[in-house]
């Protein structure tokens, strides 16, 4: 652990745990469903900027280009999620997670 | 404390500010822009970690692609259809902030007391100049040992891009396109005095051709236009308007 003055990888990996864990907040406590798609999103972040760290650390790209293809995922992923989102809007009018239960019940 | 460890700390304050704000946002259109000044914080924490090509990737593809797709969704989705915040969900709220809590102070004890093992590359900055920079150095990696899985990728996105659209098409798409021919067609719906008939929830009004409502001749003011198909069709009222 490096002092204060400079920046060490774990004042990124510190920042990606800030990240991830409010982006797991906001998934269990917002009822919206666009909003938990963002902090589901802000959580890949997170991750992102913790192997970009790592890769920086261990002095090879493997990390970056893990990220790359995270990304990518995440670009599938959104247009997916966000279909889902408009398909349940207009069949069950609203897009509260709490009316997301036909599976459940 | 050096002029790098400033910026990181006020890069980093912000990004967090902004990532609680997504979080604590009534307004879905507010949270994305908090989220976007999110990503372009994490774009500048890739910049300092000598990344900047996936930085580049980062706000093309987070800020200007995804984002934009969340706005138009949010845009798309009726206002009234959103679940109110701070609906009283006070187990979830406390259970979130105890969970949080905790695992905060587990990762941060295992970030201070983790260990680097393993040789570790020959990818320092100094060799990365040498093929002519990051985007270079990434290119080599991705395109020497990760060539199969890149292109895996580009299949993912095509299947995600098709599944998008089979999830995103109305479902009765056909049968709308069927019964909407032989219906009264009005340059808008509230051009009318009378009040339409609503359909099913979530669906757009759409007359069948056994409760259609033949309207007379509306107060002579506004057009009505009745068709038949595509090629015939007769208007009604609105005599004195200019066309």
């Amino acid at each position: 652990m490096g002092a204060l003055g400079t920046v060490t990888t774990n004042h990124f990996l510190f920042l990606s745990a800030a990240l991830f864990i409010i982006g797991m907040v906001g998934v269990l406590v917002r009822r919206n469903f666009l909003i938990v798609f963002m902090c589901v999103e802000l959580m890949m972040n997170a991750v992102n900027l913790s192997l970009v760290a790592f890769s920086r650390e261990s002095n090879t790209l493997y990390g970056q280009g893990f990220a790359m293809f995270t990304i990518a995922v995440a670009a599938a992923e959104a247009a997916v999620g966000l279909a889902i989102i408009l398909a349940m809007s207009r069949r069950i009018a609203s897009v509260d997670v709490d009316e997301f239960s036909a599976l459940r019940d | 404390m050096t002029f790098d460890a400033l910026v990181f700390y006020i890069l980093a304050a912000i990004c967090v500010a902004a990532a609680a704000g997504v979080v604590v946002a009534r307004n879905p259109v507010h949270s994305g822009l908090f989220l976007v000044i999110t990503f372009f914080h994490v774009a500048a924490m890739f910049v300092m970690l000598g990344a900047e090509f996936l930085a580049a990737v980062q706000i093309i593809v987070y800020a200007g692609a995804i984002l934009v797709l969340i706005l138009f969704v949010i845009m798309l989705v009726d206002p009234d259809n959103m679940p109110e915040l701070h609906g009283a969900r006070p187990i979830q709220r406390s259970l979130g902030a105890i969970l949080a809590l905790i695992l905060l102070l587990e990762v941060g004890l295992a970030i201070v007391n983790r260990g680097f093992y393993g040789p570790g590359g020959n990818a320092t900055l100094g060799n990365i100049a040498l093929v002519g920079g990051n985007t270079q150095a990434l290119g080599y990696v991705l395109f020497n040992q990760y060539t199969l899985p890149f292109e895996a990728v580009s299949l993912v996105l095509l299947v995600g891009v098709v599944g998008a659209i089979v999830l995103a098409l109305p479902e009765r798409l056909g049968e709308q396109i069927r019964l909407r021919k032989g219906t009264i067609s009005l340059g808008h719906p509230r051009g009318t005095e009378e009040a339409l008939p609503t359909g099913p929830a979530g669906e757009s009004p759409i007359f069948t051709p056994e409760d259609r409502v033949e309207t007379e001749a509306v107060g002579g003011t506004r057009e009505l236009i009745l068709v038949g198909d595509g090629d015939q069709y007769t208007t009604v009222g609105g005599g004195d308007r200019r066309r």
